[in-house]
């Protein structure tokens, strides 16, 4: 309880910083919807254009003029901006003992491995489940006044359980990097790697579709908004392999960090 | 001088994977330009028969299409411009921050040199190692595109500026994020900073380019040096990217009195 409590006190900082910027960039974000609300004119234009071209541009069955077609398409950023806290903050929970020089304090405590690397996963989740709610609060704040219908809560309610899951992905990789890696530092650029590469993966499967198999290798394509947006469900392929990538990270933290030689 | 060499060589690992991992990155975007250009010209058949201000409405018209090869290489750029943002704010985050996190600052300031020189050396130390970078970018970005251009015209004038412009780009990175280093009591990790620094801008461009709306813009590099534009006109945006000098030259200035007058803690 103790390292819970002291984990959140020093990722609180942090924690407020990435709230607050998250917030403001919702609250640009959705004063743009303004020009899209209600507007019959960009309606017509939409109803108007042919079923490929939608299809070419991703926006079949979401167009802006929804309240959820919106949010929909900016919502592989918020799948960046939430990994990205996700995959520093699993890394840094760990690595930051060694990077601090407090790791010989921690160790000298009548606690084991085990007990501190679990106060911190528990820490570490409590973080992402507050950013997650933020995101997910600051969009409905900002939508209210757009009169949204049932069907765009369903879709947030989607939205952020795939969100929760990506960040649970980003967060045992980057708690397994740190935990394997030798060098404090290392671990830091190895996730931070790890993310980008998956990203521009789903880049690259978007221009190509030649490449379509590595689908299962970026989490970034795991849970796209447009399928949550037509099918109402995550799918389950998927979920199995965020499950098994979860358990896999966590596991090897758990059998790896108590045995290892901290750099002291 | 003794400073930059030593700087210099502590950024020499770093280099060679930037590098290396930009060039490839850049050749295997390129490697898909022929067949994405197939897809996109048969697209742009079909927009042909559509009135321009339909297209207008869609941010499609006037702009460098998606299959003419500098159309194409100006998309992907974006990519690369994130790689070196990201390499960039790591740099300022951590050249005048290290000393104090590795606490080898006593060491340094006890030698016969002063602040002001420490800083200069380390300021150009990044800037060569960043310039470095930017020249085998360059060199690659001209390769991969005569490579890979499918006997599409291009023009390589267009792509130097693009390039030149990316100086002043990274340098809005260093700049910023020796600017927050100095002004902070201390970094503890360099990589939250600038993760959070490069992919946030890059965010607010993006969605700019999604919902339209100068407002997400305003601050954000990515939108001042927009590869999309200076690719097609030869030029920079000059009322957006004075934003950038600006902001450049004032941090530069802050951080340079910040760090001549700053409190170094010791072990």
């Amino acid at each position: 309880m103790n390292i819970i409590k002291r984990e959140l006190r020093s990722h609180l900082r942090s924690l407020l910083i990435w709230c607050g910027s998250i917030i403001a960039l919702i609250a640009i974000m959705m004063s743009e919807y303004e020009a899209f609300y209600d507007n019959p004119e960009m309606s017509t234009v939409l109803d108007a254009m042919p079923k490929a071209l939608m299809v070419a541009f991703s926006m079949a069955g979401a167009n802006l003029t929804t309240l959820s077609g919106f949010v929909s398409m900016a919502s592989v950023y918020f799948y960046i901006m939430l990994g990205i806290f996700a995959v520093i903050i699993g890394s840094s929970i760990i690595s930051k003992e060694e990077r601090d020089k407090t790791a010989e304090f921690f160790l000298t405590l009548p606690v084991s491995r085990e007990r501190v690397l679990f106060g911190k996963l528990i820490a570490a989740i409590i973080n992402c489940i507050l950013v997650n709610a933020v995101t997910a609060a600051s969009l409905i704040v900002c939508a209210a006044r757009y009169k949204p219908d049932h069907e765009f809560f369903s879709f947030m309610g989607l939205l952020m359980l795939a969100l929760f899951i990506l960040q649970l992905i980003f967060l045992s990789v980057g708690m397994f990097l740190a935990a394997i890696l030798k060098r404090y530092k290392q671990s830091g650029y190895y996730s931070i790697a790890i993310l980008f590469g998956a990203y521009i993966i789903s880049i690259t499967i978007g221009l190509t579709d030649k490449v379509d198999f590595l689908k299962y290798a970026t989490p970034f394509k795991y849970f796209e908004a447009q399928y949550l947006l037509n099918h109402g469900e995550l799918e389950v392929k998927y979920l199995i392999i965020s499950a098994v990538i979860i358990a896999a990270g966590l596991f090897g933290t758990f059998y790896i960090y108590p045995k290892r030689d901290l750099h002291i | 001088m003794t400073i930059f060499l030593y700087e210099l060589k502590m950024y020499r690992k770093s280099i060679i994977i930037w590098c290396s991992s930009i060039s490839g990155m850049m050749f295997m975007f390129m490697a898909i330009y022929p067949s994405f250009a197939a897809d996109a010209s048969l697209m742009e058949m079909m927009l042909a028969n559509y009135p321009e201000e339909f297209l207008k409405a869609f941010g499609m018209a006037g702009n460098l299409s998606l299959s003419s090869v500098l159309g194409y290489f100006g998309f992907t750029f974006v990519y690369i411009q994130l790689c070196l943002a990201i390499q960039s704010a790591n740099y300022g985050f951590h050249f005048l921050s290290v000393e104090e996190r590795e606490l080898t600052a006593d060491f340094l300031m006890s030698k016969p040199v002063s602040r002001r020189k420490i800083f200069i050396s380390k300021f150009m130390a990044a800037f060569a190692a960043l310039s470095i970078t930017n020249i085998v970018v360059g060199l690659v970005s001209l390769a991969s595109v005569a490579v890979f251009n499918d006997g599409n015209e291009w023009k390589a004038v267009n792509i130097v500026v693009l390039i030149s412009s990316t100086v002043f780009f990274q340098l809005f990175f260093v700049s910023i994020g020796m600017l927050i280093s100095v002004s902070v009591k201390k970094i503890r990790s360099v990589l939250a900073f600038s993760m959070s620094l490069s992919f946030g801008l890059y965010i607010l461009n993006a969605m700019r380019g999604i919902f339209g709306g100068e407002l997400l813009g305003i601050i954000t590099p990515f939108y001042h040096f927009e590869p999309g534009y200076i690719l097609e006109f030869g030029r920079y945006n000059i009322e957006k990217s004075v934003i950038s000098f600006a902001i450049i030259f004032v941090s530069i200035v802050i951080s340079w009195v910040l760090y001549s007058r700053r409190n170094i803690h010791s072990l």
